[in-house]
């Protein structure tokens, strides 16, 4: 404190003025783990669900758009007035259907894999396609494809995302490269961004996969091929974009989702790891000697320190989600279904969340097992929407939207079939159309 | 969400880095706030920076950080609705000065407010984020002695990568040496340099290197605080902008520059934690978290 300032060694100077200053933090200084920042994020305050109510949402979403979907029909049968027939009403009630829940989210898949596909030829980088996928989901939870078309909103998203992940793009070139127009790409531009609630900040499982491969390295040193290591982290990477395609993003934090992943790939090395690392003692001795518990440098200490207390904490985050979310916004009709997963759900966090009683930061490696190995089931139980399941919803979206299109093709059919007995795969090949044209655009 | 007639637009505040900023009414609550436009007729959509800006804000919930309330849209201009801060640093040294003689701040003003800079900006280093363009305009105080970071808008994210950041940020005042030396590796260090300045402007009331280009400021920097060498700051002949032709200078006493332009006798405890701040090699800076704790600040966190 006393150093004078005019002392010639600068270099001594800034070493005592160093030890000084870290002299005087407290032993019982207060350090903000990542758990406590992650419950900030918004990710974690918006955009995380329990499964219940996740459901809740999409059906809700849905409910909202076929309401106004049936007073649109139902207006447009009030005007026709007695022009309509019944066959030509008939006709109507078949098919211009509003989309289910599960159509609608069907069709969202498939055009969150065209997001990727197009954030890939656009050769973006991994975090900004993964920013991409993310607002298209996200999008979509609080609005029906029945009111946006999520074709119009594919290069509305990656452009957004291309702008919050601070990847600049002017938008002419943009425009260009995904052969689409300007006006095209900002139209929803601003409804994108309140939707997103102006949450912009994503927390992707890509940091997280870099720290445990780190440690993973670190703790099995020696003993892992720094080669094959190199490849199931490319591997890893790649899966982990394939995993923010599923649910298990609303339903697990990013670290919880790395080692789905992780544990995917290479079952046999990150359970090793994990017991060593998360494992009663008596669990681990036969692993290893004593390299857990002496590391090399005191920083590498303090890193794993982070690790564990953020599985830790995310193990426990669940819990107060649950809490959290099971309040507000509550369907008595909806949550029945759900209720037995959800409840279940909530109790084995709830039990994770006891510490162990001497170290509080002691993770139940059983219990973060089950917790991976859900998330892991999770990710692979995402299946692919085929492109002709997709036409097939997305014509009917656009039917349902367009009675006085059902009711001309109607009477174009009927006109057909007077003069020739049709043949029924006309139909089918017409019905298909506006995704068809369409699908040129994209 | 709000809508914008829920606003009374008053006068005109001043021009943010990419907005016009007005004091504004929140008819509903009576409660004023800052509204920041940002003219929409741009080719791009809403600028990047806004949109940086909202980002980072919807993540920064904290007491000496100005907080975003909303977002507004209308036709042609976007509206960011902030808490209102009745003054800014800037202005209010400004206001201080008698004649030409500029008047630093009562120093245990000096010391509130220190600290709840380092205070807001710990937030944000701890949330990786870097603020940049830290400076008095952009430090909103109030009447009760508050403090609040505002004006993220150069501000940015740094996860990995951190080398690819551009070096045109930071006032030139403000500038940490090695990013007038063209490092581009930087990370909080930079926001803690600016601190170091500031902390110096408002005990002296007159900015510490009044700079009007790069090499002036550069030149004024080591005037003061010595011209670094290999053995000083290993690494800094490497950089982009190094000179080997710097006039070699050394370090001067802090205590003994700032002394005439305080009316108060200043100790040695806060030449220290100058020193900590304004280090040259980034490496020796102080974090933020650990300038809470130097002993200058012992009667707050004990």
């Amino acid at each position: 404190m006393a150093s004078k300032s005019t002392s010639p060694s600068a270099a001594l100077l800034n070493d005592s003025i160093k030890s000084l200053v870290s002299k005087h933090l407290p032993d019982d200084y207060k350090r903000v783990t990542d758990d406590d920042l992650y419950r900030h994020s918004s990710q974690y305050r918006h955009w995380s669900y329990t499964v219940g109510h996740l459901r809740e949402k999409r059906i809700e979403t849905n409910l909202k758009a076929v309401k106004l979907i049936q007073a649109k029909l139902q207006k447009f049968i009030d005007e026709q007035g007695d022009n309509i027939s019944q066959s030509e009403l008939q006709t109507l009630k078949s098919k211009a259907v509003p989309l289910t829940m599960e159509e609608e989210l069907k069709l969202v898949n498939f055009y969150t894999k065209k997001v990727q596909v197009i954030g890939k030829h656009l050769n973006l980088p991994t975090e900004v396609i993964a920013t991409s996928i993310t607002f298209f989901r996200r999008f979509y939870l609080e609005e029906s494809v029945m009111k946006y078309d999520p074709k119009e909103l594919v290069h509305t998203t990656i452009f957004l995302a291309c702008k919050a992940e601070n990847y600049f793009i002017g938008v002419d070139s943009f425009a260009k490269k995904a052969k689409s127009t300007k006006d095209e790409i900002l139209k929803y531009e601003f409804k994108l961004l309140e939707s997103l609630k102006f949450t912009l900040l994503n927390h992707h499982p890509y940091k997280p996969l870099h720290g445990f491969f780190l440690d993973i390295q670190q703790m099995l040193y020696g003993k892992v091929d720094l080669k094959y290591m190199g490849k199931m982290y490319d591997k890893c990477r790649r899966k982990i974009t394939e995993a923010l395609l599923t649910d298990a993003v609303y339903h697990f934090t990013p670290p919880q989702i790395t080692l789905a992943v992780l544990i995917d790939e290479d079952e046999l090395l990150v359970t090793r790891y994990l017991q060593m690392k998360f494992g009663k003692p008596e669990e681990t001795v036969e692993e290893t000697g004593t390299e857990i518990v002496t590391p090399a440098k005191e920083n590498a200490q303090k890193e794993k320190q982070e690790v564990k207390q953020e599985v830790k904490q995310e193990v426990k985050q669940e819990g107060e989600k649950s809490e959290q979310n099971g309040k507000p916004e509550d369907h008595p009709n909806t949550e029945k279904e759900e209720e037995g997963a959800e409840t279940k759900q909530e109790e084995e966090e709830e039990e994770a969340e006891v510490p162990d009683g001497k170290d509080e930061n002691t993770i139940e490696l059983d219990k973060l097992m089950e917790q991976i190995m859900a998330c892991k089931e999770m990710i692979a139980s995402m299946s692919v929407v085929s492109t002709q399941d997709a036409k097939l919803i997305y014509a009917k979206n656009y039917y349902c939207q367009y009675p006085d299109i059902v009711i001309q093709k109607l009477k174009r059919k009927q006109e057909q079939e007077q003069e020739q007995v049709g043949s029924e795969s006309k139909e089918t090949t017409e019905e298909v159309s506006p995704m068809k044209k369409q699908k040129t655009d994209v | 969400m709000s809508s914008s007639s829920q606003f009374k637009q008053l006068e005109k505040l001043g021009n943010g880095t990419y907005a016009t900023v007005y004091k504004g009414l929140n008819k509903t609550t009576g409660v004023y706030v800052a509204l920041k436009e940002v003219k929409l007729d741009s080719e791009e959509g809403t600028p990047s920076t806004a949109i940086r800006e909202i980002s980072l804000m919807k993540e920064l919930k904290h007491d000496n950080i100005v907080r975003l309330y909303d977002v507004i849209h209308t036709e042609n201009k976007l509206t960011l609705v902030f808490e209102y801060m009745d003054n800014d640093l800037k202005k209010y040294m400004d206001s201080r000065i008698v004649g030409n003689t500029p008047r630093g701040l009562e120093l245990h003003l000096v010391k509130y407010f220190q600290w709840q800079l380092l205070e807001g900006l710990a937030f944000c280093h701890e949330n990786k984020i870097l603020h940049r363009d830290l400076k008095p305009q952009n430090l909103l105080i109030n009447k009760k002695g508050q403090l609040k970071l505002g004006d993220f808008g150069l501000a940015r994210a740094f996860g990995i990568p951190v080398n690819t950041f551009s070096s045109e940020v930071v006032t030139l005042w403000y500038r940490a040496p090695d990013v007038l030396m063209g490092s581009r590796t930087y990370s909080t260090s930079i926001d803690i340099w600016s601190c170091g300045c500031i902390l110096a402007e408002m005990i002296t009331g007159k900015p510490l290197f009044l700079g009007s280009n790069d090499e002036e400021q550069l030149k004024l920097i080591f005037d003061t605080m010595g011209t670094p060498n290999e053995a000083t700051w290993p690494g800094v002949t490497s950089l982009p902008k190094y000179n080997a032709n710097f006039q070699q200078r050394l370090p001067k006493d802090l205590k003994m520059i700032l002394q005439p332009y305080c009316e108060s006798p200043l100790d040695d405890t806060v030449i220290d934690l100058l020193h900590g701040l304004l280090q040259l090699n980034p490496d020796m800076r102080l974090s933020a978290k650990q300038a809470l704790h130097h002993p200058w600040f012992a009667e707050y966190y004990q």
